[in-house]
């Protein structure tokens, strides 16, 4: 049986040597490729396997703009809530200790270019403002596999009945589950320590208005983003669980290594719920509907996992090519999603204005990909990602605990002089990382954190 | 220290209900497929089977993983998660599967 589909009513066009690029996947980097090229005059195909952009993509999340914001009018981008609040929580098992940032310069434009979005409508948005700019959007159809000619990439294969579509360019944008750029041997498959699995559901709360609002004090378009770590949101597992608001919904879930999901008897299901029970965060999310439950892989290599970026005829942005930056603090792919698309995108107009289609010609996408926040964020990071994988026990486990219990001796009320208070507390902090020599230790680890 | 502090009951869906929230068109065959039976007969972890985020993969009595094709997210956590590569992964074809309506 195949699929009734729109696109198989009307007489399927061939776009067959049609255009000047052909971009694999309508997510952010496929999309802000396309603008790119389409802008600067190429004819461009914009080739999504899902019925419209977004509808087989989801992320946490928020949407990172100071590029997106460079590239289109973004005043009427369909954005849920602007970020007015960051709060990094470490849970243990019963206990919570957080740091809250609520600076008021977030809520003023731009409001710090961190914005949450749902993936269904934003991505479709982007997609058009593509289109807008010339470029064709193709929907409910898979590339395959790329074609060869004379050594050189020079369009792809597809599910639909003119499978073949060749092109002197190709823009591999297909996400972190590459099967594209790994079944043309672009790229390797990642190893399982270097993928998580994240499972999510959107919240409703139909009991009653205003519940969003009041649970987070927000007012307006104000809205939150809540990060936990600890074993009290993903058990021992490297990772951890996310809130973020959206106008009438809440996004929750959890994030977390493939490598971990496999030795663990809780399945990412399962470690959800137990991050929802959680005391401090049940609280936030109950009396809610289940809107949606969704699950999508995310690729965090990090710097040592970027592929070859160019190839003959080819270029691998966002997701595909591994450029995000999760590290426990931070949860970025959106901003390097559509800075790599961008830089893939000039490159390639550039070439084209030239008539080459070398990998050389297009080197000056790795260039300023380079120069770009992407590969200096990546590699200011691998050092941090290598020593919380060393330090997860304490980091993860001891940490959460120990600061949970330094919160609550220093606080206690009781008869007792405050100083003897305060004393319990530094001993429990100082126990867990192993005295003053340890405390040192972890303090020069973990410098460049802040610097 | 840790005492059992107050917690409000949740009511989590049950992973039917959650899986009615995705809206599903059915390519009618499978999108997955294991290569070779005999390398998950000898595989005792069955790591597809634990990773799954839909209950897709369940254990099979002779050893090869049962797969509810139709409860797929297409995450491709299995895809990973599989050690011996053993994994048969492709898209539904021409926008079949599943379709978020949010994201
Ligand atoms: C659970 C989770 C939470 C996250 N949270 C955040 C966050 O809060 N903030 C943040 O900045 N980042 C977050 N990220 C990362 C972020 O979502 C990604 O970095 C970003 O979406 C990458 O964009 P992309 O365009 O490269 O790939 P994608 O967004 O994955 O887009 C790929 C597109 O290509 C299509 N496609 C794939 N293969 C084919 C094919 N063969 N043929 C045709 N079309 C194809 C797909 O359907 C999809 O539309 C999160 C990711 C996950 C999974
Ligand atoms: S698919 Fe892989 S993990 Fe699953 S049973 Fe077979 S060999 Fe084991
Ligand atoms: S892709 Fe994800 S949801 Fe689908 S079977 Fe694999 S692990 Fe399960």
């Amino acid at each position: 049986m195949s699929p009734e589909l729109e696109s198989d009513t009307v007489a399927d066009p061939n776009y067959d040597d049609e255009f000047d690029a052909i971009v694999v996947g309508a997510g952010l980097a496929g999309s802000a490729a396309a603008l790119t090229m389409a802008n600067r005059g190429l004819d461009v195909l914009l080739i999504e396997r899902g019925s419209s952009p977004g509808a087989k993509n989801v992320f946490g999340g928020v949407l990172y703009t100071p590029t997106i914001r460079e590239l289109t009018d973004f005043d009427d981008a369909p954005v849920e809530r602007y970020v007015a609040e960051r709060r990094f929580s470490m849970l243990s098992k019963d206990d919570e200790t957080a740091v809250s940032l609520r600076p008021g310069e977030w809520h003023e434009k731009p409001h710090n270019d961190s914005y949450t979005v749902l993936r269904g409508d934003f991505d479709e948005w982007f997609a058009e403002q593509a289109a807008e700019e010339g470029a064709t959007l193709l929907n409910s159809t898979t590339v395959t596999g790329l074609i060869r000619e004379d050594g050189r990439i020079a369009g792809v294969e597809t599910d639909r009945p003119d499978g073949t579509i060749r092109a002197p360019y190709v823009v591999l944008a297909e996400g972190g589950n590459s099967l594209v750029s790994e079944g043309a041997n672009l790229k390797q498959t990642e190893t399982r320590e270097n993928v998580a699995v994240g499972v999510k559901e959107v919240l409703e709360f139909p009991q009653r208005d205003e519940v969003i609002e009041d649970r987070f004090r927000l007012t307006d378009e104000a809205g939150v983003s809540y990060h936990y770590f600890g074993e009290g949101a993903v058990g021992d597992a490297f990772g951890g669980g996310f809130i973020y608001t959206n106008e009438d919904t809440v996004s929750i879930g959890v994030a977390y290594r493939i490598e971990d999901a496999a030795a663990h008897d809780q399945s990412p299901e399962e470690t959800l719920n137990a991050f929802k029970s959680h005391p401090a965060v049940a609280p936030l999310v109950r009396n809610a509907r289940t809107v949606e439950y969704s699950a999508k892989t995310i690729p965090e290599g990090g710097a040592e996992s970027i592929p070859d970026l160019v190839h003959d005829g080819a270029a691998i942005v966002g997701d595909a090519a591994g450029l995000v930056l999760n590290n426990g603090v931070h949860l970025e792919g959106t901003n390097m999603a559509v800075e790599s698309g961008y830089h893939a995108g000039n490159a390639i107009a550039r070439a084209a204005d030239k008539g080459r289609v070398g990998a050389d010609a297009l080197q000056a996408y790795p260039e300023s990909l380079e120069e770009s926040f992407v590969v200096k964020n990546l590699e200011h990071y691998q050092w941090m990602m290598n020593a919380v994988e060393e330090d997860r026990d304490l980091l993860f486990e001891d940490l959460p605990r120990a600061f949970a219990d330094a919160g609550t001796e220093y606080f206690r009320m009781d008869r007792q002089p405050k100083e003897s208070h305060a004393k319990n507390a530094k001993s429990a902090v100082l126990s867990a990382v192993g005295g003053w020599t340890g405390a040192a230790k972890l303090a020069l680890r973990y410098r460049k954190v802040v610097t | 220290m840790s005492v059992q502090p107050q917690t409000p009951d949740l009511d989590n869906d049950s992973m039917e209900d959650r899986l009615y929230t995705v809206k599903y068109e059915d390519p009618g065959d499978s999108h997955l497929d294991v290569k070779v039976e005999d390398v998950c007969m000898q595989c005792e972890t069955n790591d597809c089977v634990r990773v799954c985020p839909a209950n897709v993969w369940r254990e099979g009595d002779d050893g090869v993983p049962h797969i509810a094709y139709e409860n797929c997210l297409e995450c491709s956590s299995c895809r990973f998660a599989c050690e011996y590569d053993n994994v048969v992964w492709t898209y539904p074809e021409r926008g079949a599967g599943m379709t978020f309506k949010h994201g």
